[in-house]
């Protein structure tokens, strides 16, 4: 009876698992590996930063970095009265208002002119505008620093053969924010440009003729047809640009170290000092307030931006 | 990437921080005691890690001294410049460092600070260094390390413009003030001297001009900022009447502008430190050859110029801690030092070492090691760092003539005391 009764709990154990747990199995499996590490290097410092905003760890603290102080919110206080952050700020904030428009207000022009205007070359076109995104930061950066030398530049012996006496565009404040805002746009525009070719070649083609037979002309298909139906893709690139440059390091970094007289420090670059001063704990928040900004950022470009 | 970095610095900084801590006790720096080094000859593996060229070359010394300690084994990491700070913090978050490493100088207060660092022993002889290069490894009172290798600034001036400009190499300001105006004028420079006019390091350049008047960053004891001193805002209004007076650019120079300016004759004069001697002879060639010399730093009350360079420190976390310090007290030693200068072109921090035919025999480093003598260092504080950048910034202010010298003191006073001096 014994020697009966094991092959029947047996059976049972063995019964094969259902399909749905299979397959939620084999799913987690798949995705154990990305999750260790984005547990490991992006969860972990992700929460380690955020309680570290609280304290006041300080490079001094390295060795016991439990013997910190709890400071609560005092950080993102002092950042209220922090002269070179509330510059940093508004810089970003005049960086943003610049060059997100400029990136897709000339991505998308370039799209539709490569979309339907031009035909022939086509190819080299995409690949010339794209080429700034595949180059390297402190390629361009050398390059776009002799351009814009003062008296040998590029651009200034241009202005100098019709007669104007081109600036220091690197040395003076408002000039050298100006010009980090055209080589972003610059650099920028080329993927935008990508996606909003892929955006415009989903609209479906009768769309236009149903508009051209009801007597629309080119800017009313551009206004009624185009951008209403490039809503998402607009919203996409809108939200991916924002986010990328309120982040914004590499440029000034490599162009000006966020000079003449802080006019191109970001906040970004603010954050990355005072790591680097080894105010850990002061960083962090600095890093947390420019996230809150992003989120707001994005949050208003969803409501403007959303398909009703 | 940047922001990776901080990222993942933060991890390994707060790893640990599962339960929030529960206060500051005293941490280590200053105040502390050395424990001796035991006799004989160093046992077991040696981990040093260095940067740059040193970290590239110093096999070389290492291979020197396992020879003479054949026990002994010296594992060497070169690692790059712009990651040490962060890659030694993290490894002192994570008790992981290595037995020895080059640290820069304004990183030693720092990381003495943080407890990190092994107090030196007395097998190492302190007043064998330039007191200046000394300087850089005392924290609060201790010295925590050795000063390996020494760089420090004089003026650049080119022989035959000078010549034509009728000017003598200046001992004073006025003189110095006279010289740039006659190269400017008469020998055909653009500009009669270069000084940085603001960006990262311009407090290198400048500060030397303050010490010259007599002003101080900190008083005695380390403890209070002296920034807005009536001789800080003399070396201020000094340091502006060379841009106001159209003798130095006060745009930011391209890299490598200032070697071709000073090799075409449009930059008469400039102030560096060594490693322009070597980029002179390479990218000048054989037309520079006496066509340039280097003298040293103008007088007001004193003629003091900037020291700077490399110190080398053992950790408390050291495994192999005696060997280390054995190893340090080699790289030390005179005959080592020179050979260091002939292998690296480091110049040497052990005064005696200078009497060498190598070095004494040489008339430009003859007159860069006068000056060691005559040399500063920023004081050794936590803080040092983000203190330089408000000195640089205030600077700028000074050039451009958004600030006038005494407000720019007094904002340097007020933005260092704010943030302290890592006490």
């Amino acid at each position: 009876m014994v020697a009966e009764a094991i092959p029947v709990r047996r059976r049972a154990v063995r019964r094969p698992m259902s399909l749905r747990t299979r397959r939620a199995l084999a799913a987690w499996g798949f995705a154990l590996p990305f999750l260790a590490v984005f547990a490991a290097f992006m969860a972990g410092p992700v929460v380690a930063s955020l309680a570290m905003s609280f304290t006041d760890l300080r490079g001094t603290d390295l060795r016991n970095p439990l013997n910190v102080n709890l400071i609560g919110f005092d950080n993102y206080v002092r950042l209220f009265g922090d002269e070179v952050f509330r510059q940093a700020l508004t810089n970003t904030a005049v960086f943003v208002l610049g060059s997100v428009p400029l990136t897709i207000v000339s991505a998308l022009a370039v799209a539709l002119a490569l979309n339907r205007g031009i035909t022939r070359l086509r190819t080299f076109f995409r690949v010339g505008y794209y080429l700034p995104v595949v180059t390297s930061i402190v390629a361009v950066a050398v390059v776009w620093r002799f351009l814009l030398q003062p008296d040998t530049g590029l651009l200034n012996s241009l202005l100098r053969t019709i007669g104007i006496a081109g600036p220091h565009w690197l040395d003076d404040p408002a000039l050298a924010m100006l010009s980090i805002i055209v080589l972003t746009a610059w650099r920028g525009m080329g993927f935008m440009m990508v996606v909003f070719i892929a955006g415009l070649q989903a609209i479906p083609r009768d769309v236009y003729e149903a508009a051209e037979i009801d007597g629309a002309g080119r800017w009313a298909r551009f206004r009624f047809v185009t951008l209403p139906m490039l809503r998402p893709t607009m919203l996409f690139a809108v939200v991916v640009t924002s986010i990328g440059q309120l982040q914004f390091i590499e440029e000034p970094f490599v162009m000006t170290r966020g000079g003449p007289l802080n006019s191109t420090l970001s906040v970004s670059m603010d954050v990355y000092a005072q790591f680097g001063f080894g105010n850990y704990g002061y960083a962090s928040a600095m890093s947390y307030m420019l996230f809150v900004v992003i989120v707001a950022l994005t949050v208003v470009w969803f409501r403007l931006l959303r398909s009703r | 990437m940047q922001r990776r970095r901080g990222a993942v610095t933060a991890l390994a900084v707060v790893t640990a921080l599962a339960v929030v801590g529960c206060g500051r006790d005293s941490a280590g720096g200053g105040g502390e005691t050395a424990r001796p080094v035991d006799q004989g000859t160093a046992k077991g593996e040696i981990t040093v890690w260095a940067m740059g060229t040193e970290g590239e070359k110093l096999s070389v010394l290492a291979r020197d001294f396992e020879a003479a300690n054949p026990e002994a084994k010296v594992t060497v990491t070169a690692i790059p410049w712009d990651a040490a700070r962060d890659k030694i913090a993290t490894a002192i978050a994570g008790r992981q460092t290595p037995d020895v490493s080059l640290i820069g100088t304004t990183n030693m207060a720092e990381f003495a600070r943080s407890g990190a660092l092994d107090p030196t022993p007395s097998v190492i002889d302190g007043g064998q260094f330039f007191s200046g290069a000394a300087q850089t490894t005392v924290v609060n009172g201790t010295s925590y390390g050795v000063p390996w290798y020494v760089e420090t600034r004089l003026l650049y001036y080119r022989t035959d413009l000078a010549q034509r400009a009728g000017a003598a190499p200046p001992t004073n300001w006025s003189e110095l003030t006279a010289f740039a105006t006659a190269m400017k004028e008469k020998s055909g420079a653009k500009w009669g001297l270069n000084l940085q006019a603001g960006g990262k390091g311009t407090w290198q350049t400048f500060m030397p001009f303050a010490w010259q008047a007599g002003a101080s960053i900190t008083d005695e004891g380390g403890t209070k900022f002296t920034l807005d001193s009536p001789e800080m805002v003399k070396a201020l209004e000094y340091y502006k009447t060379f841009f106001a007076g159209q003798l130095s650019p006060d745009a930011l120079l391209r890299p490598g502008e200032l070697e071709q300016g000073f090799i075409d004759g449009s930059f008469g004069a400039f102030f560096s430190g060594p490693w322009h001697i070597g980029l002179i002879k390479e990218q000048g060639g054989a037309a520079m050859d006496g066509k340039w010399a280097v003298a040293r730093m103008p007088r007001d009350k004193a003629g003091t110029s900037f020291v700077g360079g490399g110190d080398l420190a053992v950790f408390k976390d050291a495994k192999n801690r005696d060997a280390a310090w054995k190893f340090v007290q080699y790289l030390t030693r005179p005959e080592v030092q020179v050979k260091w200068y002939t292998e690296v072109g480091d110049l040497p921090s052990v005064k005696s070492a200078w009497q060498d035919p190598k070095l004494s025999a040489d008339p430009l480093l003859k007159t860069f090691g006068e000056q060691l003598d005559e040399a500063k260092s920023p004081p050794a504080i936590a803080t040092w760092e983000q203190v330089a950048t408000v000195i640089d910034t205030e600077i700028e202010k000074v050039v451009k003539g958004v600030s006038s010298p005494a407000d720019s003191a007094k904002a340097m006073q007020a933005q260092a005391t704010s943030i302290g001096t890592g006490l």
